[in-house]
């Protein structure tokens, strides 16, 4: 890369954040005094001072040569996938089902293949969830689906 | 309350059946997390916290303390075996404990890091004891301002001594302070930040912001990085023996190791990593034969293994004495306290004796745990090295999600932490410090209380802040800092451009 190009977008967002947070301050909040401070103040400063930083990150980087970082994008989609198909199925199918859904969305991307293993590994982190949590701990959850218990 | 009564007080708390088993569980989980790499102690305290809503405040912080000081022990195994650290602070020991494995003496050094573990530890303790006193004496007399200015001081020592840009450690610093903003606005009751959300009238939740940050950005980056091909040997107690000359070599650096790490864990923003480093640095320079060193010195084992573990424990002193965390492990620590209504500081000594005692005399019991259960069961912990990653991180994953969910029952915090995850992860593979965000997470609605008291007292008059000579030092050494940092950064910077 031709240029620090991480650098220069990090430092971009970060200084638009950070301008962001001192012109909704700015509005929103009263600044007070620098005796009696208002709520204001305090983030009005610190949106600047990260504006400020954001730019010293930014500028610099645009004569400096980047390296490339590998991004672990299938990884990352897994993760989250599996974590937002938790959030959202937990209410709905019951800890049990979810548990078991959960694992092998995320399992999905181990650096093995194969089906074998992860129906394995999923059958035995369901089966811990239900003795630590269901039955050991007695956690409040829906243990099946539509039902609480 | 005499040295000797509060050590007395502190077994009464920490003999407790309700705190011991704490004590073991948490010396246990830490050496599990320690030994399997790509997970952390910072990660296992962060998926440990919602459980300490569940049981007493003593017992929930001698836990998450054992778990830190576990992770110490555990993390040399894999260093020592697979030449893959299982915590950052046991990075140093790969250099010589990796070779030493490789001659087919991986039992003595195994032996070496406990032994050097557990002396640095129990040093560190009676660091810890004569410190803590003196400075909590010395930080009654602290004021307002003060403490704002002793804040910013650790806030940034944490940002120019960790590795990485100035300017992006101190961004991450800023964008944490920023988020401790959210939430009600404790002086004048306005919403800040909050959007209309109910859920975030008491700002962001400590352990959703931590988990996403540490759990989840942990797990992302290492499910490739983390496979290994476990160790390539078992090994027996007899292997552990050390030989009487190995012995005699192991006396001075830990000795060293243990008066460095004890000296820069106690101060604000160094801590034990660094500890490590500067010990094996210390070591090859005092040697006779420097040559030796990286291809399995013992001196270079024993003396980082020593430094990490005493710096892990004085770590606790600002934090329960002044109330300022030095690392991001212990702004969890101290997140754990105010969970619990305990304010850390000055007063904490006289407030809560039974919480500072009992932590104190904890530190032993779990250490002695640790000595006691790992020397003659390191083969099962060498045997933990044969479990890949990829059976752990999803049964880690549905633990982040229970552990969310326990707090307040809301599917909503799972989301969150997803997002936090994401933008962690992204933040740690350009080179950002996610850690340091946490520290100024926990460190900003501080600064922001004292700073505005300061001002009220001096009736709006910034020169508080040059008047008292305690914040007065405090701020020459903050700019000192940013000048030394300016400067290495320049040096580092042209290095670059020289090499490209």
């Amino acid at each position: 890369m031709r240029r620090d190009l991480y650098d220069l977008g990090w430092g971009v967002i970060l200084a638009l954040t950070g301008l962001a947070v001192a012109g909704y301050a700015w509005v929103s909040y009263d600044m007070g005094s620098l005796r009696r401070m208002g709520p204001g103040f305090f983030p009005v400063t610190l949106g600047l001072l990260l504006a400020g930083l954001g730019a010293l990150i930014a500028i610099p980087a645009m004569g400096r040569p980047g390296q490339r970082r590998p991004f672990a994008w299938p990884e990352t989609i897994a993760v989250v996938t599996a974590l937002l198909v938790f959030g959202l199925a937990l209410d709905g199918l019951g800890v049990l089902l979810t548990t078991a859904l959960t694992v092998l969305i995320a399992s999905a991307v181990a650096p093995r293949r194969g089906l074998g293993w992860r129906l394995g590994l999923t059958i035995a982190v369901t089966a811990l969830v239900w003795l630590v949590f269901v039955q050991g701990l007695n956690m409040s959850l829906p243990v099946w689906p539509g039902a609480w218990r | 309350m005499t040295t000797m009564e509060g050590l007395a007080h502190g077994l009464a708390v920490a003999l407790q059946p309700g705190v011991l088993i704490y004590s073991l569980l948490g010396a246990v989980l830490g050496t599990l997390v320690g030994v399997l790499p790509g997970i952390g102690a910072m990660a296992a305290i962060t998926l440990l916290l919602p459980i300490t809503y569940y049981i007493s405040s003593e017992a929930a912080l001698v836990m998450l303390a054992a778990v830190y000081y576990g992770a110490q022990y555990g993390g040399a195994v894999a260093s020592i075996l697979l030449r893959l650290p299982g915590t950052p602070q046991s990075a140093v020991t790969t250099l010589d404990g990796y070779p030493m494995a490789q001659q087919g003496r991986a039992g003595v050094a195994l032996f070496t890091a406990m032994i050097s573990s557990f002396a640095g530890s129990m040093l560190g303790i009676v660091i810890l004891v004569l410190l803590a006193g003196g400075l909590s004496q010395l930080a009654t007399s602290f004021g307002a301002a003060d403490y704002a200015a002793m804040m910013v001081l650790g806030l940034v020592a944490a940002s120019t001594i960790g590795e990485g840009r100035l300017s992006k450690s101190l961004a991450m610093v800023v964008l944490g302070v920023i988020l401790g903003c959210v939430g009600t606005d404790v002086n004048s009751g306005a919403q800040r930040f909050t959007f209309g959300q109910v859920q975030l009238l008491d700002g962001i939740n400590l352990v959703a912001l931590a988990m996403g940050l540490f759990g989840l950005a942990e797990i992302i980056g290492n499910i490739r990085k983390a496979e290994h091909d476990g160790p390539p040997a078992r090994v027996s107690l007899r292997e552990l023996v050390p030989t009487r000359d190995d012995l005699r070599r192991l006396v001075a650096p830990i000795a060293r190791g243990t008066a460095l790490g004890g000296f820069f864990g106690a101060l604000p923003g160094t801590g034990s990593t660094i500890s490590s480093f500067l010990s094996y640095a210390l070591e090859r320079r005092v040697a006779r034969q420097p040559e030796r060193f990286g291809k399995g010195a013992i001196e270079g084992v024993a003396g980082p293994e020593a430094a990490n573990n005493s710096a892990s424990i004085t770590a606790f002193v600002p934090t329960l004495t002044l109330g300022i965390p030095g690392d991001p492990i212990m702004a969890l620590m101290l997140g754990a306290l105010v969970i619990h209504g305990i304010q850390p500081g000055p007063m904490m000594l006289e407030a809560h004796p039974d919480m500072f005692w009992g932590l104190v005399i904890s530190f032993g019991i779990g250490n002695l745990f640790l000595l006691v259960l790992n020397l003659p069961l390191i083969g099962i912990w060498v045997a933990m090295l044969r479990i890949p990653f990829r059976w752990l991180y999803p049964a880690i994953i549905i633990f982040v999600c229970l552990g969310v969910y326990s707090v307040r029952g809301s599917t909503f915090d799972i989301v969150m932490v997803a997002g936090i995850g994401v933008i962690g992860y992204a933040l740690t593979q350009a080179a950002f410090s996610p850690a340091l965000l946490l520290l100024g997470f926990v460190l900003g609605p501080l600064i922001e209380t004292n700073l505005r008291r300061a001002l009220l007292i001096s009736r709006g008059d910034p020169m508080i802040f040059l008047e008292r000579p305690i914040a007065c030092g405090f701020g020459i050494a903050t700019v000192a800092l940013l000048i030394y940092g300016f400067v290495k950064h320049r040096k580092h910077g042209l290095q670059e451009k020289r090499g490209s």
